[in-house]
C-alpha cells in the first residue's frame, strides 16, 4: 500500500488565535475508506480543508504522494483536481443555475473542450443516477439529489481522493444509505475516500480506518473495532459507542457471546449469536451483471430462476430494475442482506453492474472463509451461466 | 411554499419551444403595443397572449389572473388621473366636487383607454415570456447577442442565489412569526429590519463560501453556459411570423379608430 496523503506536525490557528489543529501527524493509504470522527469543534473540517490546500497550515506540512504541498497557483490547481471536496451543505457547493452547468464547472475550468466537457458531465451524472436532470435548477432538487449533483461535480474532474464533509447529514435514511453505497462503489473503483461524520454507527461499519479527533489533535487511529473498543476515550470525545459495540459488550458481560473483537455488522452479530450448525441448507446467491442488458433479458432471467429476495446494487442496476417494473427487496447493504437471507436457506439475486461483480464474489468468498459457511454464488452474465 | 414565476417557467407546456422564438414573439408584441395609436391592437394582443399563456403553455388561469391583477390595478389608477387631466373634445362626464369642476373630455378618455390597453397588452406579453422561458435561457441568448461574459456570469450567480436567500428569508420570517414577531406594527417593523440585516450578513458569508467552493473546483474564470436548447421548428416560426404580421396589420388598419 502506498501512502497518498500525509501530514507532519500540522498546526493551524484562526485569526482570533484559537488553535484549530495541534500537531496533527497522520498518513493515509491509497484506496482506503477513512472516517474522521470527533465532537463539534474538534478540527475535522479544518483538517479536511488542509488536504486540498484551501487552508494553509501555520506550521508543519501536508504531503501528497511524497511531495510537500506548495501553494502557488499551478500546484494548487493540480492538487484540487486530484483531491476533490464535497461540502456538508450542498447549497454552498451548487452555485450554478442548472445541474449541467454545475457539474461542468470543474471540467470547463480545467480547460477541456466543449465536447469533452459534456461527455464528462454525462458520465458523471449517469454515475450518480441523475441522467436527464441536466436542465433542472438546483432549487428544484431534493436534498439527496443535491448531494448527488455535488458528488457528480467532483467526479467530473476525476479525482484520486474524495473528501466528504458529513455526507449524510440532513438526508433521509434511504438517501444516506444510497450515498454511502455509491461511495463504496467509488472506493472499489480505486478512489481513496475521507469522510467526516458524527454518526458513529456509520463510521464503525463503513470505514477501514477511523481517526478520532479531539481538541485539534488526533486522539486515536485504527480500525473501527480498535477506536470504538475504548469506551472511556469515546465518552471523553463526546461521542457514543456504536450500537453493535454496546450490544456486544452487554452480551459478553452476560457470557452469551465471546469473540476477540466486536462484530462489525449485523451479519457478524448474527453469526456470533448463532454458531454454525452441523447440517445447514444454505441458499444460493445469483449475481446478475446488467451491463448492456435489456429489460426483456432481465425479466427473462428472473422468470427462469426462482429467488425469494431480489437486490439491486449501483445506480445503473437500480434504474434498470425500475424500468422493468420489478420491485427490489434490497437497494442498500445488499450483499450482507443477501448473505443473511442465504443463511436462512433462501435464494437471492443481486442485480449489479459489471465492475461490482468481482467485489461481490470476493465478499461472499471472504465471508465463507471467515465463518466456514460456504454460500454458493453464481454469476449470470447475460443469461450465460458461469459457476464460480 | 412559494408560487414562483420561475417554477412555472421550468414546467410549462412551452418549455421545450425555442427560447429565441418565444422572446421574439413577446418582444414583438410589446413593440406593437407601444407603437399602436388605437387601443384595439393592444387589446387584441392582450387577449391572444393570455390565451397563449393559459391554453398553450398551460399556466393555471387562476394564478395568471391574480398575477395580472397587480399591474392592472396600477394602470387603471393612473389612467383615471390621465382621463381627468387631459382636455379637448366633447365633455363626456362632469362632476362637481366641493365647488371644483372635474370633468372627462373626449381626448382624455381616449388617452386613458389607450394607456390601459397598452399596459395590459404589454404586461400580457411580458408575462408570456416570464412564464414560459427560464431566466437562464435568456442569459444564454444575451451572451450570444454579445453581452459581456462577466455580466452574464454575475447575473447567473445572482440568479442562483436569489433562491437560496429567498429560502433563508422565508425561514427567518417563520422563526419570527413563531415567536410573535408580527404582533403589531412596531414589532413587524423591527422584525423586518432584523431580517434584512441578518440576510445581509448571511449573503456576505455565503459569498465567502462561494469563493471556497469555486476554488475547490479549480476556478479559472470560466463558467459554462447551457446549450441553447431546442432549435425553433419551421411551423412555429411561421406561426409567430403570421401572428406578428397580422397584429401589425390590425394596428395599421385601426390606427384612426377611437373608442369614444
Amino acid at each position: 500500500m502506498t501512502t497518498i496523503l500525509e501530514t507532519r506536525s500540522l498546526c493551524y490557528s484562526y485569526g482570533d488565535g484559537t488553535q484549530a489543529l495541534r500537531d496533527v501527524c497522520i498518513s493515509l493509504e491509497q484506496g482506503r475508506k477513512v472516517a474522521l470522527v470527533g465532537p463539534n469543534g474538534a478540527g475535522k473540517s479544518t483538517l479536511m480543508l488542509m488536504f486540498n490546500g484551501i487552508l494553509r497550515p501555520s506550521n508543519g506540512e501536508v504531503i501528497f504522494r511524497g511531495r510537500p504541498m506548495s501553494y502557488d497557483a499551478a500546484s494548487l490547481r493540480s492538487i484540487r483536481r486530484t483531491v476533490g471536496m464535497v461540502f456538508q451543505n450542498s447549497d454552498d457547493q451548487l452555485f450554478a443555475p442548472t445541474v449541467f452547468q454545475d457539474v461542468a464547472f470543474g471540467p470547463t475550468n480545467l480547460g477541456y473542450s466543449a465536447e469533452k466537457v459534456s461527455r464528462y458531465v454525462g458520465f458523471a451524472l449517469q454515475y450518480v443516477g441523475l441522467s436527464g436532470y441536466e436542465r433542472r435548477p438546483p432549487h428544484h432538487l431534493s436534498g439527496g439529489e443535491k448531494k448527488r449533483v455535488a458528488i457528480a461535480g467532483i467526479l467530473a474532474m476525476e479525482p484520486e481522493v474524495m473528501i466528504l464533509d458529513e455526507p449524510t447529514s440532513n438526508l433521509d435514511p434511504a438517501s444516506s444509505e444510497e450515498i454511502m453505497e455509491m461511495l463504496d462503489e467509488l472506493n472499489s473503483g480505486g478512489k481513496t475516500l475521507i469522510i467526516s461524520t458524527h454518526d458513529v454507527d456509520l463510521a464503525y461499519r463503513w470505514a477501514d480506518e477511523v481517526i478520532l479527533m479531539k481538541e485539534g489533535s488526533v486522539a486515536r487511529r485504527g480500525t473501527g473495532q480498535e477506536v470504538f473498543g475504548d469506551s472511556r476515550l469515546v465518552k471523553d470525545a463526546r461521542l457514543k459507542l456504536p450500537l453493535l459495540v454496546e450490544l456486544y459488550q452487554e452480551l459478553t458481560g452476560r457470557g452469551i457471546a465471546q469473540r476477540s473483537a466486536p462484530p462489525r455488522n449485523i451479519l457478524e452479530l448474527c453469526d456470533l449469536l448463532q454458531p454454525k450448525a452441523e447440517t445447514e441448507t444454505l441458499g444460493r446467491i445469483y449475481i446478475c451483471n446488467v451491463d448492456g442488458a435489456e429489460e426483456k433479458q432481465i425479466s427473462a432471467v428472473l422468470e427462469r430462476i426462482s429467488v425469494s429476495f431480489k437486490g439491486a446494487m449501483g445506480t445503473s442496476a437500480k434504474s434498470l430494475a425500475e424500468r422493468c417494473g420489478i420491485s427490489m427487496d434490497f437497494t442498500y447493504g445488499v450483499i450482507d442482506k443477501c448473505i443473511l437471507k442465504a443463511l436462512l436457506g433462501k435464494n437471492c439475486i443481486i442485480l449489479t453492474s459489471g465492475g461490482m461483480v468481482d467485489h461481490i464474489m470476493k465478499r461472499i468468498k471472504a465471508y465463507g472463509q471467515e465463518s466456514g459457511r460456504r454460500i454458493e454464488a453464481t454469476c449470470l452474465c447475460h443469461g450465460t451461466e458461469k459457476l464460480k | 411554499m412559494h408560487d414562483l414565476l420561475d417554477d412555472y417557467a421550468h414546467s410549462n407546456a412551452l418549455r421545450e419551444t425555442s427560447a429565441r422564438l418565444k422572446l421574439l414573439l413577446g418582444l414583438g408584441a410589446i413593440l406593437l403595443c407601444v407603437s399602436s395609436s388605437s387601443p384595439i391592437a393592444p387589446l387584441f394582443i392582450a387577449l391572444t397572449m393570455s390565451l397563449a399563456t393559459v391554453r398553450l403553455a398551460k399556466i393555471p388561469a387562476r394564478f395568471y389572473c391574480t398575477l395580472l391583477l397587480i399591474p392592472s390595478s396600477f394602470s387603471i389608477l393612473s389612467a383615471v388621473v390621465v382621463a381627468f387631466m387631459h382636455g379637448g373634445g366633447e365633455q363626456l362626464f362632469a362632476l362637481n366636487l366641493l365647488g371644483i369642476d372635474l370633468g372627462i373630455r373626449e381626448e382624455g378618455g381616449n388617452l386613458a383607454l389607450l394607456l390601459i390597453a397598452r399596459t395590459f397588452g404589454g404586461m400580457c406579453s411580458l408575462f408570456f415570456i416570464a412564464l414560459t422561458t427560464p431566466m437562464l435561457e435568456l442569459f444564454s441568448i444575451g451572451k450570444s447577442l454579445g453581452l459581456p461574459d462577466f455580466l452574464v456570469e454575475l447575473s447567473m450567480l445572482m440568479y442562483r442565489y436569489i433562491f437560496v436567500f429567498l429560502d433563508q428569508a422565508a425561514r427567518i420570517h417563520s422563526a419570527q412569526v413563531m415567536r410573535l414577531g408580527d404582533a403589531g406594527f412596531k414589532s413587524t417593523l423591527s422584525s423586518f429590519s432584523m431580517l434584512s440585516s441578518v440576510l445581509f450578513l448571511r449573503s456576505w458569508e455565503q459569498g465567502e463560501r462561494l469563493i471556497v467552493a469555486m476554488d475547490c473546483r479549480c476556478y479559472d474564470g470560466k463558467l459554462d453556459l447551457m446549450d441553447q436548447g431546442e432549435r425553433a421548428k419551421p411551423a412555429a416560426i411561421i406561426a409567430v411570423a403570421v401572428y406578428l404580421i397580422a397584429t401589425a396589420a390590425i394596428a395599421v388598419l385601426t390606427r384612426n379608430i377611437l373608442i369614444l
